[in-house]
């Protein structure tokens, strides 16, 4: 059964759709990827599953229904907008944010002196939050997502301010989640990390999905008939079947007429003795598929 | 409504446990143990124990003796002493016996003239001291009953036709308490309303409200933050009023205040039916200015719109004292923002339709509530607001 499932819900504020039948459904134990450029309509659908905003219509199912007092204690939620409070000490400020989350002020205590801990910020427990560097606020910021142990968590930006250090320790606590089985909505502009720990993605582009479904599907269904070869040899300039040949820095990329297959031009290759290193179906990232939605190339066909 | 209680102790701990907070709750009572002892040093350094002489050619005061000295007293009495002719006093003013010396006239009985000499400018006790000391022993061999009577004057008490309502002479409790109550009402609300609003423009500005109600509903937000800044207030208040009560007692044991009059259970109900309902509907009032607002500072400056009525019965407190019936003095107690101040001010100088009273309370406890929930629902709407404001028309639209 679907943690989350949002069915048709459209937003609008004033004369502006924000969001606009959009639909989608997050399954336990997955990292969902929700894309989208900014003013996308992605913080309003992640408001409008917390609840804060009703959708005009639709509907949402959050654990199986409505979204309840209790649920939210079971939702971990780390805004855009990042904000603690900033004249108190951090330990305090989290033990509170925890306590709201409906843990007890001992269990509080000891999750968050953990998270500190793991998080390498218990030098800094006493101090102000205001005291605090950006990295460290925002991995404050991250206890408060994670300490009550949540079944569903809902990040936006993680990786903002991190180093490369503690990008990989987020990037391992999120797998790490994963693995438990809690279901992870993910909302980034950094397509690297979709890629490497985002199991399905959607993409949403003035208030629309514009793209939905596995990593693998999407970018499949806008792989184009090119195929990438690195040789140490120069390649023939008359292969058969190939329209065009782009040197890049590492590799050469060969465009295929239709009805020439990969396989084609590697039998052409080994044929003529050139010596292959590498050779693959030139497969789009994702950035250059985000790139041509948001840029209303569409979806092909 | 667990989280209720959670948002209220945090909110109530935050504000009680600052140093800021500590300061603001002594510095009032510091403030006015200053200022009585700056009255007191005042006092002090112009007060000269040296005695006083006089001349009484004509034996006006026979065998005179000493005020005796009352038992609780910063300040005794300078002595009096008699000299036989002014030679002598002037020999013992340049020796610097006495600070200086008094000639009764040949026809002091009939004229009251005292010749006052001295070398520069004689204390402010010594003319006071001396003339204690000519009334006592002028007085001094009448009965005690009309000796104290002249002593202590008249004690006249106003008391309405009906009889509900008497003001004594010794009762200037009436006059205080609404006074007092007025001052410490305005800074309470003033502080818990500071508070709300400064608490909710701050989860504003550092974006903590975005994690707060996905945590907990904006109404048990907004409920828990009211309660708690208004506690707040309270807090202040009631330690302010364990001073003033230390005070009365520690006061005695120096110098005598007179009795302390007792409170009418009736008067302190009618303070209180005021007070409490009025307090909730600024806090919350001020509480709503914090979430339409887009900044702390904007926020302060439209809360003024809110205290200025308050205080204005202030303005008028001698017209509300001496024609406490007319129609300024009505108005004030009937018009919600300014009832708080002036309803009680009226009430100590006299009797208040009932039907008055009840219209002022009803109207206060009706907009207590009102404001609470306008505030929750300017709240919601304004919560995730930033840089735009919430206009009261989109409130009601949106209710």
């Amino acid at each position: 059964m679907s943690t989350i499932k949002v069915s048709q819900i459209s937003k609008s504020f004033g004369p502006l759709k924000a969001v606009n039948e959009v639909s989608f459904e997050v399954e336990p134990g997955e990292i969902f990827g929700l894309l989208g450029p900014n003013g996308a309509g992605k913080t309003t659908s992640i408001r409008i599953i917390l609840d804060i905003f009703k959708p005009d219509s639709g509907s949402v199912s959050v654990l199986g229904g409505n979204m309840t007092e209790e649920k939210k204690n079971k939702i971990g939620y780390l805004p855009e907008e990042r904000g603690l409070y900033q004249d108190i000490p951090l330990d305090r400020c989290l033990v509170y944010l925890s306590t709201l989350k409906g843990l007890s002020e001992n269990d509080a205590r000891d999750r968050v002196e953990e998270y500190l801990e793991r998080f390498d910020l218990t030098q800094s427990r006493k101090k102000k939050v205001k005291e605090l560097s950006k990295g460290m606020q925002q991995k404050a910021q991250l206890i408060t997502t994670l300490v009550h142990k949540p079944e569903i968590i809902i990040i936006d930006e993680p990786f903002t301010a991190l180093d490369p250090v503690n990008t990989q320790m987020v990037k391992d606590l999120l797998l790490e989640e994963r693995a438990k089985g809690t279901s992870i909505v993910m909302c980034t502009h950094q397509m690297h990390q979709v890629e490497e720990l985002a199991d399905r993605i959607a993409l949403i582009n003035k208030g629309r999905t514009m793209l939905y479904g596995t990593l693998d599907s999407i970018r499949r269904q806008f792989a184009s008939e090119a195929v990438i070869v690195r040789s140490l040899d120069e390649l023939p300039t008359d292969l058969p079947g190939v329209s065009q040949i782009q040197k890049k820095n590492s590799h050469t990329l060969l465009q295929l007429n239709k009805g020439t297959t990969a396989q084609d031009v590697l039998r052409e290759l080994i044929k003529r003795n050139v010596q292959v290193e590498q050779f693959e179906i030139a497969m789009p990232d994702l950035d250059e598929i985000f790139i041509q939605v948001v840029k209303s190339e569409g979806v092909p066909e | 409504m667990k989280k209720l209680w959670l948002v209220f102790l945090y909110e109530y701990k935050k504000h009680v446990m600052r140093k800021r907070f500590i300061f603001a709750v002594l510095s009032m009572p510091l403030f006015v143990a200053f200022m009585i002892g700056i009255g007191f040093l005042s006092v002090w350094l112009q007060y000269n124990k040296e005695p006083v002489g006089y001349v009484d050619p004509n034996q006006v005061l026979v065998n005179p003796q000493q005020v005796p000295e009352k038992e609780k007293t910063l300040f005794k009495p300078v002595e009096s002493i008699a000299y036989q002719d002014e030679s002598a006093a002037k020999q013992a003013l340049e020796s610097g016996q006495i600070q200086a010396y008094f000639v009764f006239s040949e026809d002091y009985l009939s004229t009251g003239k005292v010749t006052m000499k001295t070398l520069t400018k004689a204390s402010s006790n010594a003319k006071g001291d001396f003339g204690d000391f000519v009334s006592y022993n002028l007085a001094r061999d009448l009965p005690k009953p009309v000796f104290e009577r002249l002593s202590e004057g008249d004690k006249i008490t106003i008391r309405s036709l009906d009889g509900s309502r008497e003001m004594g002479s010794d009762n200037w409790m009436v006059m205080m308490l609404p006074l007092l109550a007025g001052v410490l009402f305005i800074i309470a609300v003033n502080i818990s309303g500071g508070y709300l609003m400064q608490a909710v423009v701050e989860e504003k500005e550092n974006r903590t409200m975005e994690i707060l109600i996905t945590s907990v509903s904006p109404t048990q937000l907004m409920a828990g933050k009211v309660v708690g800044d208004i506690m707040v207030g309270l807090t202040e208040l009631v330690i302010w009023i364990l001073f003033v009560v230390v005070g009365l007692k520690i006061a005695p044991l120096f110098f005598e205040i007179g009795p302390i009059p007792s409170m009418d259970a009736k008067y302190i109900l009618l303070l209180a039916g005021t007070l409490i309902p009025a307090f909730v509907m600024v806090a919350a009032a001020m509480g709503a200015l914090g979430a339409t607002a887009t900044e702390a500072r904007e926020a302060q400056q439209m809360a003024g719109f809110f205290t200025l009525p308050i205080v204005v019965p202030f303005w008028f407190t001698s017209q509300i004292m001496f024609n406490p019936n007319g129609a300024l003095a009505i108005g004030m107690s009937m018009f919600p923002l300014t009832a708080p101040i002036a309803l009680p001010l009226r009430a100590g100088f006299t009797n208040i339709p009932w039907w008055q009273t009840t219209i002022t309370i009803s109207v206060l406890v009706v907009l207590a509530v009102f404001s609470l929930w306008l505030s929750g629902k300017i709240f919601h709407i304004g919560m995730l607001r930033y840089g735009k404001k919430v206009s009261l028309k989109e409130a009601f639209r949106r209710s």
